[in-house]
């Protein structure tokens, strides 16, 4: 099943054999999507729309759009119900709040309608599979946490690239083939030398590889992240073992990090950014932002100022999700390097 | 709540504000001249004026009499009304700001403060006018509560967000699941129980107590007011119809943020006379209705003078559109006796918060009953559910229906987004078909 | 450290500049050439034509920093630093006080703020169009058949200003067009197009904060209309640089001087 951005119950789906292939920024050009939506729509749903209109051969189950932002809702409609495709297109809806007796309730009302729908197409749900969903769920959220600590201690080796790399694997691999490669991630016991400069980087997606291998030149490490498709997707805190599936993804769903795309108040982002450079020791913030995304944007300004204010450096890029990076984007990176290094060394 | 502000506010409301509007009366120019392709103007004009004056006039003195709150145009406020919250609506407020050409300005105060470019223009006129206390209505007060749906877009909970943050106010956000296919019991169940749960802090907030009986009222009125303003619109059906969809745009003030005051329901019967009589006489919003139109989306509130003109020159009207039908489109789910749940049904089910599959069947259906000739859809840059879409509704319509239809790239409010050329050359095109169609 | 030279090449998309200085940081020569098509060339031609002016050879520059769009190019610099340092480091050489940089380049436009060393705390660029640039105001001097000089002119600032609301150059030439056609005249198109470039900017200062005195670099700081208005816009007094386009390559010639300084001390160390 083609899966859009961004937080949907992918438990649910394993349980029912599906495999979650997530479409994020599909490769190719946009040409036939232009036909359907404006220039000024955000590079991740014209990019998902030229996808879908490619009729992919490896997307047989249909299409998953969970409920991400205005742009995202209008295409799963669009899609569905103007173009038409010959798959079954459906939705999630993320509830926009924070965790309280209402909005759990409804969270496992939602989930049990999904159930619902997806035995229609799929047959009835096996209980037990729902359980080892999240069984192994829970194996990769403990690993992928594990990880990010040590990132942030220095105890990680991979470099920018490889660790992305590690990252979005999860987006196409099947769950079980993921744990194996995060089992396989070697976590030293004792901190490597320390990279020159660190930094943090926020926004929707990792910047592309091309910009990674860039930062690595310069000797600029990530060693924290709050992007939607890596970390805001991993609960805040190792969770208890699953017992009662829908509690279990309901509370999971409730203790994912704040997002702008959730509704999160601000002083919660605010919180969990600071928490997350003091304890990965980040020197400098880098803002990844997908151009014309809203949720995103919004926030943005408080964010910046509240780092600036703070005398932490701060860069801002605009990406369209090419997968190059400009002369003029370099350049901005490697003043954002020097200024790093000038705290460094003062 | 001091004394002296009651009483101020009493006073101006008794007097003040009518020795205001008097004042302006007799102060008013000569009225720009009508150009002579329109029938005459609507007496309600002056009234509706009136009102919206006086109740941003009023606003200034509400402060230690009533709590105020910013509230959405989608939000359930017959809940707030039942606390007797002093309401404000930025998105009519900006609109205002956008009429007068003033939306660059303010747009560039958000801007200058750090609010990018590509943000709804609503957002950004409200934030400048937030941080730098401007306003054409003279003085607005600061709210006490912000009040939000995203029944009309996920933007406006981000935009509230970001002044709960800069006021250090709370802020109530009604969540309203998108309507993918229906409306499930779940969504209902989670909406009536997200107006309850809000109740105690509405209390808190406006240190008044919540009585069913009152909030019962309030919602009788409000349906009222909203079938009154449906009948309104369904008079357009006439030909020539009696109003132009321009003219609905000033006219859906009241039903946005006046609905549930007795003021609004009381102008809305005004005007639905004034309208009765014109059908009755034959009068037209034009002098010569040739060609009837549908306008879809929000106003270009910058261009509604011009854009008037041009199509009332051409004997063209506009006699329905989907936004100003979106105010008395799901009145009827309303339900005094369920009040809860009927609110969920109400509110979760406007259009924007509904699939294209709906809207296209609600904009075939307005295009027969009103026998509308040609369409001109407003693509807008800063309204993602309303624009996302548009070329796709376009097609099929016409496909369908076949009839002219042209889509214009411009903005809500913010003036800059407007190309002079594309957009002469779009209209003239999209006329030349229209005549031809409908006559060759 | 007698008798020692320093180099700052910056290689800009329009032009290439070329900074000498010597040990103390007095400037020796400075040369301005048309990049050209060929950046790698231009810094050849233009650190050959400073040396002359400098009556120096290649061998008696210690080290030469390259900036700029093309400083990847500069085969024979000796290191590469951004352009944003380098305006910081330039401007607080010229005016000491400074705390935010104003650069407005050919095509792209620039707001540095600097610490009481030069040092860069924060900056933002607007390089992706061509509005609030020296681009812009070339556009529109080509279009309408309005001279550069007639675009610099200062305005009175309390005349009437056609308005330009458009924020894409492209768009704004057409109003300009239909202004023209409208027979407004030309001091209100004028005024408005240098309002409309002091707006750009404007909204890109502010985005940064003014802190210090302000320095303004780059082509554009020849056109005195625009600096009145900028001025105006600011409430504030510019710091003009006698030749401001070459204030990147001193800057680039001053971090030569730096690095070098800094790497006798760790040797001595």
């Amino acid at each position: 099943m083609g899966v859009l951005p961004a937080l949907y119950p992918r438990e649910l789906l394993w349980a029912f054999d599906i495999h979650a292939a997530e479409i994020w920024d599909p490769p190719g050009e946009i040409l036939h999507a232009n036909a359907h939506l404006q220039t000024t729509i955000c590079p991740i749903v014209k990019k998902s729309l030229e996808f879908i209109l490619k009729e992919p051969q490896i997307i047989n189950a249909g299409y998953l759009f969970p409920h991400t932002c205005d742009s995202l809702q209008n295409l799963s409609t669009q899609v569905k119900d103007l173009i038409g495709v010959s798959l079954p297109v459906y939705t999630f809806y993320n509830p926009k709040g924070s965790f309280n007796n209402t909005t759990t309730k409804y969270y496992q009302d939602i989930l049990k309608n999904f159930q619902s729908t997806l035995e229609v197409s799929h047959g009835p749900l096996n209980p037990e599979k729902l359980a080892a969903a999240c069984v192994l769920s829970h194996k990769i959220d403990s690993h992928l946490l594990a990880i990010q600590q040590a990132r942030m201690a220095d105890r990680l080796s991979l470099n920018n690239v490889e660790y992305f790399k590690l990252m979005r694997a999860q987006e196409y691999l099947l769950p079980i083939d993921y744990l194996n490669l995060l089992q396989q991630v070697d976590l030293l016991e004792q901190p490597f030398e320390a990279s020159k400069a660190r930094m943090m980087v926020s926004g929707i997606l990792p910047p592309p590889p091309e910009i990674l291998e860039f930062l690595d030149e310069l000797g600029l490490s990530i060693v924290a992240d709050d992007l939607l498709a890596v970390s805001r997707r991993i609960p805040k805190f190792a969770m208890d073992s699953p017992d009662a599936p829908l509690d279990y993804l309901t509370d999971r769903f409730f203790v994912l990090p704040p997002c702008s795309t959730r509704g999160s108040d601000l002083d919660e982002r605010l919180h969990y950014l600071n928490s997350r450079m003091d304890e990965s020791r980040a020197q400098g913030i880098l803002f990844d932002m997908v151009k014309f995304c809203e949720p995103e944007l919004f926030d943005h300004r408080l964010l910046v100022k509240t780092f600036r204010g703070r005398n932490i450096p701060v860069l801002t890029l605009e990406t369209e999700l090419d997968h190059h990076i400009s002369g003029q984007d370099k350049t901005r990176i490697e003043a954002f390097t020097e200024l790093l290094f000038e705290m460094v060394s003062a | 709540m001091s004394i002296r502000a009651e009483l101020k506010y009493k006073i101006m409301k008794d007097y003040g504000a009518p020795a205001l509007m008097a004042f302006q009366d007799f102060r008013r120019r000569k009225p720009r001249p009508i150009h002579e392709a329109f029938g005459p103007p609507l007496e309600s004009n002056k009234r509706l004026k009136e009102i919206l004056s006086r109740h941003y006039f009023l606003s200034r003195y509400a402060p230690g009499v009533k709590k105020v709150a910013w509230v959405t145009s989608g939000a359930p406020v017959e809940l707030l009304r039942a606390f007797d919250f002093y309401t404000i609506y930025p998105e009519n407020h900006s609109a205002l700001v956008g009429a007068k050409k003033q939306g660059a300005e303010y747009c560039g105060i958000a801007e200058g403060s750090g609010f990018s470019q590509d943000l709804c223009s609503y957002a950004r006129i409200d934030l400048g006018h937030m941080l730098s206390g401007k306003t054409p209505a003279g003085k607005l007060p600061k709210p006490d509560l912000l009040f939000c749906s995203n029944n009309i877009c996920q933007t406006v909970l981000y935009w509230y967000k970001a002044i709960a943050h800069e006021l250090d106010i709370p802020l109530i956000h009604f969540d309203a699941p998108f309507v993918t296919t229906e409306q499930t019991e779940a969504d209902i169940n989670y909406m009536a129980q997200q107006l309850q749960d809000m109740i105690p802090i509405l209390e808190r907030v406006s240190g008044r107590v919540f009585y069913l009986n009152i909030f019962e009222e309030i919602l009788e009125r409000s349906m009222e007011t909203s079938r009154t303003w449906g009948a309104i619109l369904e008079a357009m059906k006439a030909q020539p119809a009696p109003m132009t969809i321009f003219d609905a745009f000033g006219h859906l003030a009241p039903i946005v943020s006046l609905r549930g005051l007795p003021v609004a329901q009381d102008y809305y019967h005004i005007l639905m006379d004034e309208i009765d009589t014109r059908v009755t006489h034959g009068i037209g919003a034009i002098r010569d209705e040739r060609y009837r139109l549908i306008w879809d989306n929000i106003a270009i509130w910058y261009k509604v003078r011009f854009l008037a003109t041009f199509f009332a020159e051409r004997k063209m009207n506009f006699v329905t559109a989907t936004y100003t039908n979106a105010w008395a489109e799901t009145t009827g789910y309303l339900d005094v006796k369920d009040p809860w749940k009927s609110m969920a049904k109400t509110y979760g089910q406007i259009i924007l918060n509904n699939n294209l599959k709906h809207r296209l069947d609600l904009m075939k259906k307005m295009i027969k009953t009103y026998a509308v000739d040609g369409m001109v859809m407003h693509s807008t840059r800063s309204c993602k559910p309303y624009s996302v879409g548009q070329f796709d509704l376009r097609k099929a319509i016409t496909a369908d229906l076949d009839l002219p239809a042209v889509i214009l790239d411009a903005d809500i409010a913010d003036e800059r987004v407007w190309s002079e050329q594309q957009i002469q050359t779009r209209l003239e095109a999209f006329c030349e078909t229209l005549e031809g169609s409908k006559h060759g | 450290m007698a008798d020692l030279f320093f180099a700052g090449v910056d290689v800009g998309s329009l032009s290439t500049d070329v900074s000498i200085i010597d040990h103390s940081g007095k400037v020796l020569a400075e040369i301005v050439i048309p990049t050209g098509v060929n950046g790698s060339q231009a810094a050849e031609d233009a650190f050959d034509a400073a040396l002359k002016l400098a009556n120096l050879t290649r061998d008696r520059i210690t080290r030469i920093t390259a900036t700029g769009y093309g400083r990847a190019s500069v085969a024979f610099a000796t290191g590469k630093t951004t352009e944003i340092s380098c305006h910081g480091v330039g401007a607080h050489h010229l005016f000491p006080k400074t705390g935010t940089v104003i650069d407005i380049g050919g095509q792209d436009s620039k707001v540095i703020q600097i610490d009481s060393k030069g040092r860069m705390l924060d900056f933002t660029m607007n390089d992706k169009c061509a509005a609030g640039t020296g681009r812009f105001l070339e556009v529109m001097a080509n279009r309408l058949d309005l001279d550069l000089d007639e675009l610099s002119s200062p305005v009175n600032i309390e005349s009437k200003s056609a308005p330009i609301s458009s924020t894409c150059t492209v768009f704004a030439e057409s109003e300009v067009i239909s202004l023209l056609a409208k027979n407004t005249p030309r001091e209100e198109i004028v005024h408005g197009l240098q309002r409309s470039i002091v707006n750009r900017i404007w909204s890109m200062v502010t985005s940064v904060g003014i802190e210090g005195e302000v320095t303004l670099t780059g082509g554009v700081a020849h056109n005195k209309g625009l600096v009145k208005l900028l001025e105006d816009k600011l409430g504030l007094t510019l710091n003009i640089p006698e030749n401001p386009q070459t204030v990147g390559a001193l800057g680039g010639a001053h971090i030569a001087r730096r690095a070098y300084q800094n790497s006798l001390e760790a040797v001595t160390i």
